[in-house]
């Protein structure tokens, strides 16, 4: 096996090793430290091997026979390792080895068995996520797509004694799973035309024009329903704000730069054969810029600090899908990475506010920049960069996007773009302008995180800064034409919402008040999340449940009720012939008799 | 109308008649006497069929045997309970008729088989042929006929003695 | 003209005659005499066969039926006592101990 081979396998294998470890030795897992400390060196290990394999350009394809068949296999496990895949793994492990040591302070007041649990799910994560990078093929990702999946529900749901928390866990797996049921029809559908789940096949057909098989729009759209689920687009969003009853380090690593990325990943990595169902990508690109625009609103009237960012993750997401379905992919993956690192950097942050002051209600913070001076600039940075304000990453990322979206002119997402643009630095500086300036609430000692939770955020911050510097310096990918007024029009935008922040919530010139009440009806329908989680209960209440009574009426009354019909006729006809046997001989001899006669007619009257 | 034809009506009518008797008769007692009378009837009718031991067997055995048999054991029960035992017969209607079908269903299989009737030769006496039938081919079956009577014997007298 | 088939229907008279006292006797005994008048019908065929077929075999069939009818009804009329020792009836309608 090559070293190309190899080392990212090595990547792969650390966590795996770690969750296995943490799995099966109980007494290891039950000291917490101990465990986290395991988890920790496996992907510290796996980090660097990811770094390795990506400054040096690994490229190679490995794949092992899983189900053979005449013919060659069908199915297939291994390795596909090019510059994307490198780039994901990088951040994946990064973020990851970022949140595990945060953990470690974050929830120092667990007791230590749960805490191992906390790390043993960790390391599955990271290897079912780590497994999803690097499949060489539709079956291998969905495999760990399934997986990813099944580790989320046990991060949010870890715990599970807090009944909402339960709830959120199953939500977030029920929804997601809706969208996967279509990403399996999908795939198969598309084995069944093509013959092959590996990417380089499809690749090969796509560009021998070999694809043109009817129907393949639809195959395509029933795919990418996969990445609407786990990324959050329309209408499947809702369970990423309640997935946010998970402790802060999980929905800084799963609900901001790994888990809901796969779907925009999958896109992504199968670019080539959306690129032949434009109709589709056209979807996309107005779903996702829909979405953008939707969960922004939402954003702005919502008080909790988590939710907020919440909602600016899935409008992040609306983003790069909207870059995909524009056809500018590639801008889209760069925004994935920058935004990871950005969002991570904030909801870390945002743990430690909580961590400190015990609520995560943004109107009972206030003034916390004099108490945690730190953890306040740290989210400063992470703000302007979600705002994209240059020279971070945010802002090159964010308006390589907005270019490839009018490259493609389509003039409807770019205008929900621009405008979301513009509500994302508002209220992010609202959130911002609330928590650390203003009024000090009384109550609470709030202080400074200690270290091992700073460390992450100040690295997480200069890595924000670092990269967008170098985007700076060397252009960012890709280098279109974009329109030359396109980066003063996103400065604008950002500084616009900040002023609106400012003017709002800082100064108190304008009262929001005044302001919600000038926008009732789009304030009333964005507080109450456009009814969707409404309607969604609803039809989960009346379908689900109005099945399963049927079933159950069918099964009490007509199963069981032939059961009990059965038995009782048994039982009454046994009463009735009991007085056959009278006891008496003579009645017997009758019967005698008339088994005679029996005979005698049939013997006659056969003759 | 020869001997035998006439023979074999008036012994015909006796037997049926005491049979009738025999079934219909309220007292227990009078019963047993047409039983009796039954009984020699049908030794008639072996005469008639130049069966001459036999008729001399059912006599011994049968009208004089089981009927002495039967009424000490009407006298026995009779005697227990005190008073003459009231013969009265039950659903009289129900068994007339099983009993008249299983009679037409037997007519009918006689009516439809062809029984040639010709006059049988002169008979033989039976007797020495009878004797020598039982000491040879039919030995085995004398002596079952021995154990089972002594068989009946243990039983009868098992019944006999009673709460011991 | 008397034949075979005169004979077998006496019989068959007889044997009907004797069910029918089966039937319908209530005493114990009573019964027992019917059946005494069927197994005589039964003798009168087999003698009556053996006489129009020319051999012997009815008629040492029959003595051996004779014979076997004597041992039962000398165990059955014991029988009969036994139960009337212990109760004290033997009406057939009152035996009916093996009710289901």
């Amino acid at each position: 096996m090559t070293l190309n081979v190899g080392l990212p396998l090595l990547v792969l294998a650390m966590p795996f090793v770690s969750f296995l470890l943490l799995a099966i030795v109980g007494p290891l897992r039950r000291t917490g430290r101990g465990a986290g400390l395991v988890s920790i060196a496996a992907i510290a290990i796996s980090f660097a091997a990811a770094v390795f394999v990506w400054t040096q350009g690994f490229v190679a394809e490995q794949t092992w026979t899983w189900i053979p068949a005449d013919g060659g296999p069908i199915a297939t496990v291994g390795v596909l390792v090019d510059p994307l895949s490198n780039k994901m793994l990088v951040l994946v492990t990064l973020v990851s080895l970022l949140v595990q040591i945060y953990s470690l302070a974050y929830l120092s007041d667990e007791r230590p068995a749960p805490l191992g649990r906390y790390y043993t799910y960790q390391s599955l994560f990271v290897f079912s996520m780590l497994g999803l990078v690097l499949a060489p093929g539709f079956l291998q990702m969905f495999v760990f797509w399934e997986l990813v999946g099944l580790c989320s529900y046990l991060l949010i749901g870890f715990w599970y004694e807090r009944p909402a928390a339960a709830r959120a866990a199953v939500k977030a797996f029920w929804i997601t799973k809706l969208g996967d049921v279509g990403f399996i029809v999908g795939i198969v559908l598309l084995w069944s035309a093509t013959g092959t789940f590996e990417f380089t096949e499809l690749f090969e057909k796509a560009e021998q024009s070999a694809l043109a098989v009817p129907g393949l729009a639809l195959i395509m759209f029933l795919i990418y329903l996969g990445a609407v689920g786990k990324s959050a687009q329309f209408p499947l969003h809702v369970w990423l704000p309640d997935a946010m009853e998970g402790p802060t380090p999980v929905s800084a690593l799963i609900h901001a730069a790994t888990m809901v990325t796969a779907g925009v990943y999958m896109v992504t990595r199968t670019e080539p054969l959306f690129a032949l169902v434009p109709g589709v990508l056209t979807l996309i690109a107005w779903v996702g810029a829909f979405t953008a625009l939707l969960a922004a609103t939402m954003a702005c009237v919502e008080g909790d600090i988590k939710r907020v960012l919440a909602y600016s993750t899935i409008s992040q997401l609306g983003y790069m899908m909207a870059a995909a379905g524009s056809g500018a992919a590639l801008a889209g993956f760069q925004h994935l990475f920058t935004h990871g690192l950005f969002k991570a950097l904030l909801f870390l942050a945002a743990g430690a506010v909580i961590h400190a002051v015990g609520t995560n209600d943004i109107f009972r913070m206030g003034g916390l920049f004099r108490a945690m001076p730190q953890t306040g600039i740290v989210f400063i940075v992470g703000t302007l960069a979600l705002a994209g304000v240059p020279p971070l990453a945010g802002f090159f990322s964010k308006e390589a996007v907005l270019g490839g979206v009018w490259e493609a002119h389509l003039a409807g997402p770019f205008l929900m773009l621009a405008f979301t643009a513009l509500l994302t630095a508002f209220y992010m500086f609202r959130v911002v302008f609330v928590t650390f300036f203003g009024r000090a609430h009384a109550g609470g000692h709030p202080h400074e995180a200690p270290w091992l939770m700073r460390g992450p955020l100040w690295l997480l911050a200069a890595l924000t800064l670092a990269y967008g510097i170098w985007l700076a310096l060397h252009g960012g990918e890709p280098s279109g034409e974009a329109p030359a007024w396109l980066p003063p029009l996103s400065i604008g935008l950002a500084l616009a919402g900040f002023a609106l922040a400012w003017a709002m919530y800082q100064r108190g010139a304008i009262d929001p008040v005044r302001v919600a009440a000038a926008l009732a009806p789009l304030d009333y329908l964005a507080r109450r999340r456009y009814g969707l989680d409404a309607l969604y209960a609803g039809l989960y209440r009346g379908i689900l449940l109005g099945f399963s009574r049927l079933i159950g009426w069918i099964d009490r009354y007509f199963v069981d009720g032939i059961l009990n019909a059965l038995t009782a006729l048994t039982l009454r006809a046994g009463d009735g012939l009991r007085h056959i046997q009278s006891g008496r001989a003579q009645d017997y001899v009758y019967g005698v008799a008339f088994g005679v006669l029996l005979l005698f007619v049939w013997a006659q009257v056969w003759r | 109308m020869t001997v035998e034809t006439v023979g074999f009506w008036v012994v015909a009518a006796v037997l049926l008649a005491s049979s009738l008797a025999v079934v219909l008769t309220p007292n227990l007692f009078h019963a047993v006497l047409y039983l009796a009378a039954a009984l020699v009837a049908t030794g008639a009718i072996f005469l008639l069929l130049a069966q001459p031991f036999l008729f001399a067997v059912q006599l011994l055995l049968y009208a004089g045997g089981v009927v002495t048999i039967v009424v000490f054991a009407i006298m026995l029960t009779e005697r227990l309970v005190g008073q003459r035992i009231r013969q009265t017969s039950r659903h009289v209607v129900n068994g007339a008729i099983v009993a008249a079908a299983v009679f037409a269903g037997i007519a009918g299989f006689l009516l439809r088989s062809p029984l040639a009737t010709p006059p049988p030769g002169p008979a033989a006496d039976a007797t020495i042929a009878i004797g020598r039938a039982l000491v040879g081919p039919f030995a085995v079956t004398l002596e079952l006929l021995g154990v089972l009577l002594v068989t009946a014997l243990l039983g009868a007298l098992h019944f006999a003695r009673g709460e011991e | 003209m008397i034949g075979l088939s005169s004979y077998l229907v006496l019989a068959a008279l007889v044997f009907s005659i004797g069910l029918f006292g089966v039937l319908t006797r209530r005493n114990a005994v009573g019964i027992l005499l019917g059946i005494e008048l069927m197994l005589n019908a039964v003798n009168i065929n087999l003698v009556a066969f053996a006489r129009y077929n020319g051999d012997l075999i009815g008629v040492i069939f029959t003595l051996f039926t004779i014979s076997i009818t004597v041992a039962e009804v000398a165990v059955g009329l014991a029988i009969v006592i036994a139960i009337f020792r212990v109760r004290r009836t033997v009406e057939a309608d009152r035996l009916d101990l093996l009710r289901g």
